[in-house]
């Protein structure tokens, strides 16, 4: 057992003289998918920030109407092959408006991926502080606590998307209230369970014992033995935040109580692209699909980092079933 | 005025139209279509027909239930003194007798009205309909557990302002007096030329007071048209409905109750009614719906099927959406402002935002296009197909905006395609081009009917809609632009807050003729003198298309609900 | 078993405050939120004078807190109500009568309970068997084909909403390949085989939303356990990988995997509002949002408690199978 204390204690000893930081991006530097991931997260991030730069580059914008390019007698579907694509128009147009479609797919990734990261940082923050409290505290914090989550998890969305709304100004900025209100409904209670459950568990494992027989107090064993043991189940649970965040946003757009039209988002271009999906099937499948790569870069990524961040990643991998094994 | 009947016309997962109509809305149909739509063969009687919904027959109580004619459904169950005429188009907007033998006869200024019921009449037990049945079934719609109709018997009515029904009032309402079983008599505060409309709504319906078991009559209200009730599960989710045998064919002359067996569920997503009647699978293939159109995706995908375009049917409800303003806030106040935000208009995007031409036409006049309500053409500040934004400019230059405008345009978050973010994004993309910068506030629901029926919140510039509660223009005008119907501490609907002397006069006027057709006429010169004050910009009439089942015969639709009617079809 | 006793005890005491604490919230959040419940009940047309009626009728003029008190009156004791022809009584516990439809809010309730328990526990076992089935596979099969692609097909569940699923389930399952009928609810106790075939949609369309979380989670835990120490001495004493990986690293899943599930069961109970809805099945969570919709407080309020009911009774729940699966964790 004091084997494993030291192995955490000291997580440069497979490698002395290297830092803990440096080590971490030498791992996952040498993991090809993890790699190609962070690309695609990158360049998605990328695509957000600079949206305005690729509409004016396309020479389009996401509001404006063009009534000419659908199909006015026939609901609105897109004028032309493919759903409306042409040089100008990228991807395509929007059924019933004609807006452009590539222009709301950048300009959606925006609002998306900002409160869906916005909303998982408030969650893991909540929830690993909330779990830990619970988990290392006394019977009464840790009835208290999981009093509090079970409230929050039992209370509906919309009940809560409604009460915020009514007590928020309407000046308040829209996308940072609708990130708050991801962040604080949902996904952080579940996290705070899962974290809470992994440190009854860690905290009777023999490191973590040892600590405390050596006079440690709650808060050092927290950072120093637990935090460590909770890395790879958080983050595994952060990759799958991200996209139940997206998925919630549009639950909110539906309510009302998204961001406020005419700003796209992927949830909102979902919702009203549902029924589209057989008469103009790339307007759901475009959200979809930006959905689906941002779900298997984020998932890849949260993948390679736990492995990189786990000291003892090497040995798993060796004695793992992996018999394509890593390389480090 | 009507609450929207589900103009659901996409998958709403979560959204639930707050409907209190549980009456479906109404349908006319196009009358080739019409012709088209039933197969060669004659209806037979038998079988059972499906009718497939979104809204649950709620409160399928007649005190309760707000209707256009009587509703679709509910006019299965429930006999009213006058009723639709079930005909295609023009002929269906007509009021007919139903348990009267005619449609009424007033006083010589239309403040008495006189019915005399048929003789024969049952209800589902065999006894006897009488006309203090039907003076009971008015006055329990004046009971606060019961509530939910329409405000026009108590504002008709004389003494009725104050009335709380039979369950704390035995006395009764005075204004109604049933001399002797077959006869009754209502008196009226001033002359209602239309009464004859209002006594096709469910309230009008014969209730035997033995059998009124006050908010429990939902469950099993008496029968007194061609169906009864059998099982109502889920408070109207699952409505299971079998013929009355003591309904007789001979003294209904409207209703044709070829099925069987009604079989009606309800709780079901728009999408998937559309799904299952375009499948058209088992017993689907006996289905019709009575509350669910078909929306611009689904219509895209119909209309290039030959087999489905052949079941759809095409009707015209009186319904208009339109931009309000309240003159009460700046700049609105300034005619100027309102004619140019007029002028500015672009018609053929707000129709596509609206599911497209062929769900919606263009309106220019606040009436619906229909003759029944008077329809007199005009467009007093016209933009064209696409708006004139260079005169709109000018008229903002005159109103001392020629630097531009920033305006706020309310409008809800309902997925209705009528006072929703996509109407209100096409209209801001409109005005954008006479440089006007439209700020978009959109509430959800409640919030947005509070404030928008609140002469106090009541913004300045927001989406609305109107429906017709039976189709004529005094209906639709006078709620809107009747000054003395202003109301300050409850639901207003006089958006424009507009008190003229001579409307009001004019509408006083109209009240008087019990001849519907010289009235009609006044109707539409009355729109288009309203239309001039630029108060609203009519924006478009809706139009509504609907999947039947490919057994589905004898299909109607009036111009009168617009949607196919439910006692004409047939199943075999 | 004085331990399970005491346990027991506390988590019941835990309960109540948790509902109470919940029903308290939603009757604030009502009073703050916006629509005029009288106005609504009565109608769209109804003058101020029908809808002071009606708010007296419902007591909607009385203060918050008597009104509270009020409830808490017909949950203890239960309540009497008339209907205009006669007085019904709604016996402990009551939890009063819908606004809207003047029926008994518990009546409603037990009525779209059994749907949302026909859901809930068809799509957990669903998505439990994929899910976690995924993630052994992606421990022990990594980069074979099974494995990529069953990753790939939880994956884009995951990121795809469910009433896009759904849909698309629904029109190519029912409508194109006419292989399951349209679902339509069939109460268990009518038909049993009837009831699986028309929940077989939902439950698939709700465990792809659900299954990657799991695949994820166990994946995760799996990895995490192969690594410890006693699996590394397993591994050296010869013992085979699939009784490792079965036996051992699945079992370090365990609690990630109790803690999840006892979350999403638990609100699941509350109705899984958009997949209702889209199949139109009458359960908890599609009535919840139409009476939200109409500002329907006892009906709200009641769905609310159930919902708060079974996240408690799921995570007491979860509470014993940790101690069931790992002997050190005490029950508290």
């Amino acid at each position: 057992m004091s084997e494993a204390v030291l192995a955490v204690e000291t997580p440069g000893a497979d490698a002395p003289g290297v830092s803990g930081a440096r080590q971490f991006w030498r791992r996952l530097r040498t993991r090809r998918a993890a790699l190609v991931a962070a690309s695609a997260v990158a360049l998605l991030v990328l695509v957000a920030l600079t949206a305005p730069l690729l509409t004016a580059l396309e020479g389009q914008d996401p509001t404006t109407y063009h009534p000419s390019l659908v199909d006015s007698a026939r609901g609105g579907v897109p004028v032309g092959p493919l759903g409306g694509i042409s040089a100008d128009h990228w991807l395509g147009v929007e059924p019933q408006t004609g807006r452009d479609l590539f222009a709301r797919l950048v300009y959606g990734a925006r609002v998306s991926l900002g409160v869906a990261l916005a909303a998982t940082v408030v969650q893991l923050v909540l929830g690993v502080a909330v779990g830990l409290a619970a988990g290392l505290g006394n019977r009464w914090i840790d009835q208290l606590l999981t009093r509090v989550a079970d409230i929050f998890v039992a209370m509906p969305l919309m009940i809560v998307a409604l009460a915020l709304l009514a007590v928020v100004p309407t000046s308040f900025p829209r996308p940072v209230l609708v990130a708050l209100v991801v962040g604080l409904v949902s996904g952080w209670a579940t996290l705070a369970k899962l974290v809470r459950a992994q440190t009854l568990t860690l905290k009777e494992a023999d490191h973590v014992a040892a600590a405390r027989l050596s006079g440690w107090g709650t808060v050092r064993i927290a950072r120093r033995e637990l935090l460590p043991g909770l890395a790879a189940p958080v983050i595994t649970f952060a990759a799958i935040l991200v996209p139940t965040n997206i998925s919630v946003e549009a639950a909110l757009s539906f309510l009302g109580v998204g961001v406020r039209p005419p700003t796209p988002s992927w949830g909102q271009m979902l919702t009203s692209a549902n029924v589209w999906y057989q008469a103009a099937p790339q307007y759901l499948l475009l959200p979809a699909g930006a959905l689906f790569v941002t779900v298997l870069a984020l998932t890849v990524l949260g993948d390679g980092v736990r492995t990189a961040l786990d000291p003892r990643a090497a040995s798993r991998l060796r004695v793992g079933t992996g018999r394509k094994g890593g390389r480090s | 005025m009507r609450q929207p009947s589900v103009i659901a016309r996409r998958v709403a997962a979560a959204s639930v139209s707050l409907v209190v109509a549980a009456g479906a809305a109404a349908c006319g149909p196009e009358d080739n279509d019409a012709k088209a739509a039933g197969n060669d063969s004659a209806p037979h009687k038998g079988g059972t027909l499906t009718v497939l919904n979104s809204n649950p027959q709620q409160d399928f109580d007649p005190a309760r239930l707000y209707t256009s004619g009587g509703g679709n459904v509910p006019s299965l169950v429930f006999r009213t003194l006058t009723t639709r005429n079930r005909e295609n188009g023009e002929a269906g907007a007509q009021v007919v007798p139903d348990l009267a033998t005619d449609t009424g006869r007033p006083n010589k200024d239309a403040t008495v009205w006189t019915f005399t019921l048929k003789e024969g009449l049952k209800y589902e037990d065999g006894t006897e309909i009488t006309s203090a049945d039907v003076k009971y079934g008015i006055e329990r719609s004046f009971a606060p557990e019961l509530s939910g109709g329409a405000p026009y018997l108590r504002d008709w009515l004389v003494g009725a302002a104050g009335y709380q029904g039979p369950y704390k009032d035995k006395k009764g309402l005075s204004a109604i007096e049933t001399p002797d079983e077959r006869t009754i008599v209502f008196h009226l505060n001033k002359p209602e030329g239309e009464f004859p409309y209002l006594a096709t709504q469910t309230q009008f319906t014969p209730v035997p007071k033995a059998k009124d078991t006050g908010t429990k009559y939902e469950q099993h209200p008496v029968s007194s048209g061609p169906y009864k009730v059998v099982s109502n599960e889920n408070d109207g989710e699952r409505l299971v409905l079998e013929r009355n045998p003591h309904w007789s064919a001979a003294t209904d002359a409207e209703r044709k109750a070829y099925p069987d067996k009604i079989d009606v569920r309800s709780g079901l997503d728009s999408s998937v009614i559309n799904q299952r009647l375009s499948a058209s699978q088992g017993a689907d293939a006996a289905a019709v719906t009575t509350d669910t159109n078909l929306g611009p995706a689904e219509l895209a995908k119909v209309s290039g099927d030959k087999d489905l375009a052949a079941r759809v049917g095409t009707g015209h409800f009186g319904y208009t959406n339109y931009i309000a303003f309240n003159p009460k806030v700046k700049p609105f106040d300034d005619p100027k402002v309102r004619q140019a935000i007029s002028y500015a208009l672009d018609r053929s995007s707000v129709v596509n935002a609206a599911g497209g031409s062929a769900l919606a036409e263009p309106a220019t006049t606040f009436l619906p296009d229909q003759k029944s309500f008077g329809h007199t053409p005009y467009d007093h500040y016209p933009a064209g197909k696409s708006g004139d934004p260079a005169k709109a400019k000018e008229l903002l230059k005159e109103a001392g905006h020629g630097d531009g405008l920033t305006v706020t345009l309310t409008h809800s978050n309902a997925k209705d395609f009528e006072t929703s973010p996509e109407i209100a994004t096409a209209i801001q993309d409109a005005l954008k081009k006479a440089g006007i910068t439209v700020r978009l506030q959109g509430l959800e629901d409640n919030d947005y009917s509070d404030k928008i029926h609140d002469v106090k919140t009541e913004p300045g510039f927001f989406l609305a809609h109107w429906g017709a509660d039976w189709p004529s223009g005094g209906p639709f005008l006078a709620p809107i632009f009747d000054g003395r119907q202003i109301v300050k501490d409850g639901a207003n609907f006089n958006n424009g807050l507009l008190d003229d002397a001579s409307v009001n006069a004019e509408i006083d006027a109209i009240n008087k003729l019990t001849d519907l057709d010289a009235a009609a006429e006044r109707w539409g010169a009355l729109d288009s003198r309203i239309g001039e004050k630029a108060l609203t910009v009519p924006l478009f009439h809706p139009v509504y298309k609907r999947l039947y089942g490919k057994d589905v015969k004898n299909v109607v639709i009036s111009d009168w609900t617009g949607v196919l009617d439910v006692s004409q079809v047939a199943v075999k | 078993m004085n331990g399970f006793g005491g346990f027991a005890v506390r988590r019941a005491a835990g309960a109540v405050v948790t509902l109470l604490a919940l029903s308290v919230i939603i009757y604030v959040v009502f009073y703050v939120t916006p629509g005029d419940v009288a106005q609504i009940t009565c109608g769209p047309r109804c003058s101020p004078a029908q809808v002071q009626q009606v708010s007296a009728q419902l007591h909607l003029d009385d203060p918050l807190y008597a009104r509270y008190w009020h409830f808490l009156q017909g949950i203890v004791a239960g309540q009497d109500y008339s209907t205009g022809t006669s007085v019904q009584h709604c016996s402990a516990p009551c939890l009063g009568l819908s606004y809207q439809s003047d029926q008994q809010v518990l009546t409603l309730i037990l009525a779209k309970l059994p749907v949302t328990a026909s859901l809930a526990l068809g799509s957990m076992v669903l998505w439990l068997i994929i899910g976690v089935g995924t993630g052994v596979l992606s421990v022990w099969r990594r980069g074979r084909l099974t494995e990529r692609l069953l990753t790939t097909v939880t994956l884009a569940g995951m990121s795809t909403p469910v009433f896009v699923i759904g849909l698309v389930l629904m029109i190519v399952v029912c409508g194109q390949l006419e292989l399951l009928p349209f679902p339509q609810y069939v109460p268990f106790t009518d038909d049993p085989e009837q009831w699986a075939w028309n929940l077989l949609l939902p439950w698939l369309s709700l465990a792809l939303v659900e299954s990657a979380t799991y695949a994820r989670i166990t994946r995760a835990a799996m990895l995490e356990t192969l690594t410890e120490d006693h699996v590394r001495t397993f591994r050296a004493y010869g013992v085979g990988e699939r009784a490792v990986i079965g036996r051992h690293a699945l079992r370090g899943a365990l609690a990630p995997l109790i803690a999840v599930n006892a979350n999403n069961i638990g609100v699941l109970f509350g109705g899984a509002v958009l997949t209702e809805t889209l199949f139109g099945l009458p359960g908890v969570g599609r009535e919840m949002v139409e009476a939200v919709k109409v500002v329907d407080l006892p009906v709200v309020v009641g769905m609310v408690l159930v919902t708060g009911f079974f996240v408690v009774l799921a995570n007491a729940v979860a509470d014993v199978l940790y101690a069931l699966a790992d002997r050190r964790v005490v029950l508290t």
